[in-house]
């Protein structure tokens, strides 16, 4: 407990260590490596889905968050700039290792009939599979995996609304993009893998299994 | 009242309406197609799975050295103290 009198003293913003980082301010540094490591390593594994890749390209994105912060617009918010930083980082890093390898969406949307119908109306429904937890977490594996193939408008978008709960206006400002064609985004991301993890889900239907 | 078909339910209005912000009639006129239409019941439930599924993904354990090896890479190639 503190004594009384003595105010708490308050924690620095970002924009405060921001400025410290520009003065050469080593402590400023410190603080912003424990304040975002973990988002960004977090960010970085599962765009790369390797732990050592991903300590790699938090290395990576710190030296440039020390190396670039002086072009950083202090009238902007630190951790969009920061984000686009570290997506950049990992998803250099995954091209390298495996370029050329975006899906076409178009291909994995649901196909609808001249008169508005579901084409294919004998859907699987395994939605109850992520009920159980083994079965969930290999889905979400394979759900990665699915995601890591996206053309990047997508595969950003998805990873840090659904995956990281980022809030919509601070994926619109790190993206650039307004909040419609966020959504927009999203949604196709979404379909698509609704549509892969129906592809690898598919289970016998109760009148298969009578 | 609408009458939604599958395509404008899915592609068009699913979104809105899971995320809130569809007006409360158009969510009325949705929620009547859904009912009547199982293959959207399904799509629907396994497209909200889906989502469940994506936030497993989101990492819980972080290397406990991690912030110390960032430090250091980064002291070790920049010029002067970082």
């Amino acid at each position: 407990m503190k004594p009384d009198g003595v105010a708490a003293k308050a924690e620095p913003s970002d924009l405060d260590l921001v400025r410290g980082i520009k003065s050469g301010d080593g402590d400023a540094f410190e603080k912003m490596v424990q304040r975002y490591h973990a988002r960004v390593y977090s960010l970085s594994y599962g765009v790369l889905r390797n732990a050592e890749d991903a300590e790699e390209a938090t290395q990576d994105t710190f030296l440039t968050l020390y190396r670039k912060i002086g072009t950083f617009d202090e009238t902007k918010k630190f951790f969009s700039w920061f984000y686009r930083v570290a997506l950049n980082q990992a998803y250099s890093r995954a091209r390298r290792r495996k370029p050329g390898t975006a899906v076409a969406i178009d291909d994995f949307l649901p196909k609808f009939s001249s008169d508005g119908h579901l084409a294919s109306p004998e859907l699987p429904d395994w939605s109850g599979s992520v009920e159980d937890e083994v079965i969930a977490r290999e889905l979400a594996g394979r759900a990665g995996e699915f995601i890591a193939d996206l053309p990047a408008p997508y595969r950003d978008v998805i990873w840090m609304y659904d995956v990281e709960e980022m809030a919509t206006s601070d994926i619109a400002e790190t993206l650039r993009i307004s909040i419609p064609a966020l959504k927009s985004r999203l949604h196709r991301a979404r379909l698509y893998v609704r549509q892969r993890l129906s592809e690898i889900s598919k289970r016998p239907t109760q009148a298969e299994a009578r | 009242m609408t009458d939604w078909t599958c395509r404008q339910v899915i592609l068009d209005l699913l979104i809105e309406y899971e995320d809130g912000t569809m007006p409360a009639a158009d969510r009325a006129d949705f929620e009547r197609h859904v009912e009547m239409c199982p293959p959207c019941v399904r799509f629907l439930t396994t497209y909200r799975a889906t989502g469940k599924t994506l936030k497993l993904l989101k990492l819980e354990e972080i290397p406990s050295d991690l912030a110390q090896s960032v430090l250091a890479f980064v002291r070790a190639r920049a010029g002067r103290k970082a």
